[in-house]
């Protein structure tokens, strides 16, 4: 398993970075990395999505919300620690996934994007009428009040490293999985997939029920650690928007492209409103050039770019034929080479 | 006011949304673009609008349409040739969607830095206050105005389309952008043509919507949904699909917030989703 050695070598030195940080960066460092760490478990579930099973999802914002308000409602109605109640995040938001999927999956691409979107606002609006979630001015949470603020942000830190380590270890293992292979085939060509036993519908149904429930996590830990959580801060089309961005930036359908893609966004981020003290808006005026730039020049993201470039392999997922001695016989399957969606006509 | 009322003013409101939708119908009826520029082409035109009556301060609020229409078609046509076309050479539709994404917000936080976020409003005059009765109910002249201009530029474009040359060769390129070239067409420059009227018809959407309420640089993205149900429920690329949208959705609407003055979008969202599962091709979208 030759080719398993830099993935294990990058998880290795992703642990020891992790484990170190708290000495190596300070507090507000720590609370950087901790965003940074679960926009990259995020943007990795909407590239499960987009980029391996072709399902170009704009409401993943729902599950962000949900998986906060749950974690915030469950830890205040019963009274204990939120870390006790955060796996009922993934849960309620795995089964709202589900649940959407039966009637979001009759519809097809541009019909599917836009009807997520509104899924996400009906239930965001629900969520905002519904009476005990706190209207207008949100929910606090008030059981994380006893916790050292210190330990909180260390912890929450280390649940945020686990989670992006956890997302990347799943999809790279699902990917090299025959269940993973069905999600390329379903993605490269639905109906040729469906025509070879290919069960479309289920391998969809995975991928998506998946990211609702990391995504869910995600927004459980992000609204926990900022103990307030309100409709417009949870189901901001901002959530998507930032995952949209990062996945298509880096290089979609890679594994890479998403790591590529985080540190650009919030590298960006950092240099124009720290360093330079830009306002926000020339910070997102740069930002809109960023993609309009890597969308002309290198249209598959910057990731496959550098790749092809300098032939340099990472997280690879390609699969190579198991007796492939030399480089001339050897047949690799490269994902990432297709086109993320037929025209459907 | 009673449910007369409601749903007239419902009807009439459908026809902005209706208004909204069409650009976006277009673009994506002809180049299978998911415009995301398309709510900053409202919010633009209002501006554009905005700055066109500053130097007519005494002329007719609706003789801004020309002007407004123009400019707005230049635009269009502009950042079709210099960006959009050059992400379309690839079959990736994802491509394209990000570069009009990345635009959007480019020119929504410039209008930020040069206009400032504090509400502005087009004045109307009189004409904006103007209502006449209609069976009893009284009924605000502008939103019939909004209504009837949009269906009389969805006539104009259906002989546009229908009846024209360009017309023809606009329908051509939609079916197939190869094979028009070997009739001596750049698909190209139809493109351009095409989200120049985008734009134009965004930004007469983007007046009656300046001379109706105030707007600010976000009043685009935050109609940038509205615009998308429009389109999806009349069928991709259908424009009398995306009228009937416009005013089903208009309508549901107020009578949502007339049963529930909280719930926002939240009927109109649910009528949306009603719909697309009884008809997940739109209404108008066998044919697509």
């Amino acid at each position: 398993m030759k080719h398993q050695l830099v993935p294990i070598a990058t998880l290795g030195v992703f642990i020891v970075l992790a484990a170190a940080a708290p000495w190596l960066v300070g507090d507000g460092g720590i609370g950087l990395l901790f965003e940074v760490l679960l926009m990259l478990a995020m943007a990795q579930l909407w590239n499960l999505l987009a980029g391996y099973t072709g399902l170009v999802s704009m409401g993943l914002q729902c599950f962000v919300g949900l998986g906060g308000y749950t974690t915030i409602f469950a830890a205040n109605t019963l009274s204990v620690s939120p870390y006790w109640v955060l796996p009922l995040a993934p849960i309620v938001c795995g089964l709202v996934g589900a649940f959407s999927a039966l009637f979001l999956f009759r519809l097809r691409d541009a019909y599917f994007s836009i009807s997520t979107w509104v899924f996400a606002e009906v239930v965001a609006m629900l969520v905002f009428i519904a009476p005990g979630l706190g209207h207008v001015t949100g929910m606090t949470l008030t059981t994380a009040r006893g916790i050292d603020y210190e330990t909180f942000l260390l912890a929450n830190f280390w649940i945020a490293s686990a989670l992006a380590a956890g997302v990347v270890i799943g999809i790279y293992a699902l990917l090299h999985s025959p269940l993973g292979l069905g999600m390329l085939s379903v993605r490269d060509d639905d109906i040729a997939a469906a025509s070879i036993g290919v069960n479309v519908w289920r391998n969809r149904f995975i991928a998506y029920v998946a990211a609702a429930a990391g995504c869910g996590l995600a927004g459980g830990i992000s609204f926990m650690a900022a103990l307030f959580i309100t409709v417009t801060t949870g189901f901001d089309l901002n959530w998507v928007v930032a995952m949209i961005f990062i996945v298509i930036i880096g290089g979609i359908g890679t594994l890479e492209g998403p790591i590529v893609g985080t540190a650009i966004y919030y590298g960006i981020r950092e240099l124009l409103t720290n360093v330079f003290a830009l306002s926000g808006s020339w910070y997102l005026v740069t930002l809109g050039a960023v993609a309009v730039t890597a969308m002309l020049i290198a249209p598959r993201g910057i990731w496959p770019f550098i790749r092809d470039r300098f032939g340099i392999e990472w997280l690879s997922i390609s699969r190579k034929l198991a007796d492939a001695a030399t480089p001339a016989r050897a047949a690799t399957i490269t994902p990432e080479a297709a086109t993320t969606s037929p025209k459907r006509i | 006011m009673g449910w007369t009322g409601t749903i007239i003013n419902g009807v009439l409101l459908g026809g902005l949304y209706g208004l909204f939708g069409v650009g976006l119908a277009l673009v994506f009826g002809v180049t299978r673009i998911v415009n995301i520029m398309h709510g900053e082409f409202i919010a633009l035109s209002a501006f554009i609008a905005l700055g066109i009556a500053a130097l007519f301060p005494d002329a007719h609020p609706l003789l801004l349409i020309l002007p407004v229409v123009v400019v707005s078609f230049v635009l269009g046509y502009a950042l079709q040739a210099v960006f959009v076309n050059r992400s379309m050479r690839l079959p990736d539709p994802l491509a394209p969607l990000l570069l009009t994404f990345g635009l959007s917000v480019i020119v929504r936080n410039l209008m930020i830095e040069g206009f400032g976020v504090n509400p502005r409003h087009i004045r109307a005059g009189d004409f904006g206050q103007l209502s006449i009765d209609v069976f009893g109910v009284p009924v605000g002249v502008l939103p019939l105005v909004t209504l009837a201009l949009a269906v009389g530029l969805f006539v104009i474009l259906q002989v546009l389309l229908r009846r024209t040359k360009l017309g023809r060769i606009v329908r051509a390129t939609a079916d197939n952008a190869e094979i028009v070239r070997l009739m001596g067409v750049r698909p190209a420059s139809v493109y351009n043509i095409v989200m120049g009227l985008s734009f134009a018809l965004a930004g007469v959407a983007g007046l009656m919507l300046a001379l109706r309420t105030t707007f600010t640089p976000f009043s685009g993205v935050e109609r940038l949904l509205i615009s998308f149900e429009v389109v999806v429920m009349g069928g991709l690329g259908s424009f009398w699909g995306a009228m009937l949208a416009g005013i089903a959705l208009g309508v549901a609407q107020l009578v949502g917030l007339r049963l529930n003055p909280n719930s926002g979008f939240l009927y109109a969202n649910l009528v949306f989703f009603a719909f697309v599962m009884l008809r997940p091709n739109g209404l108008f979208g066998a044919r697509q």
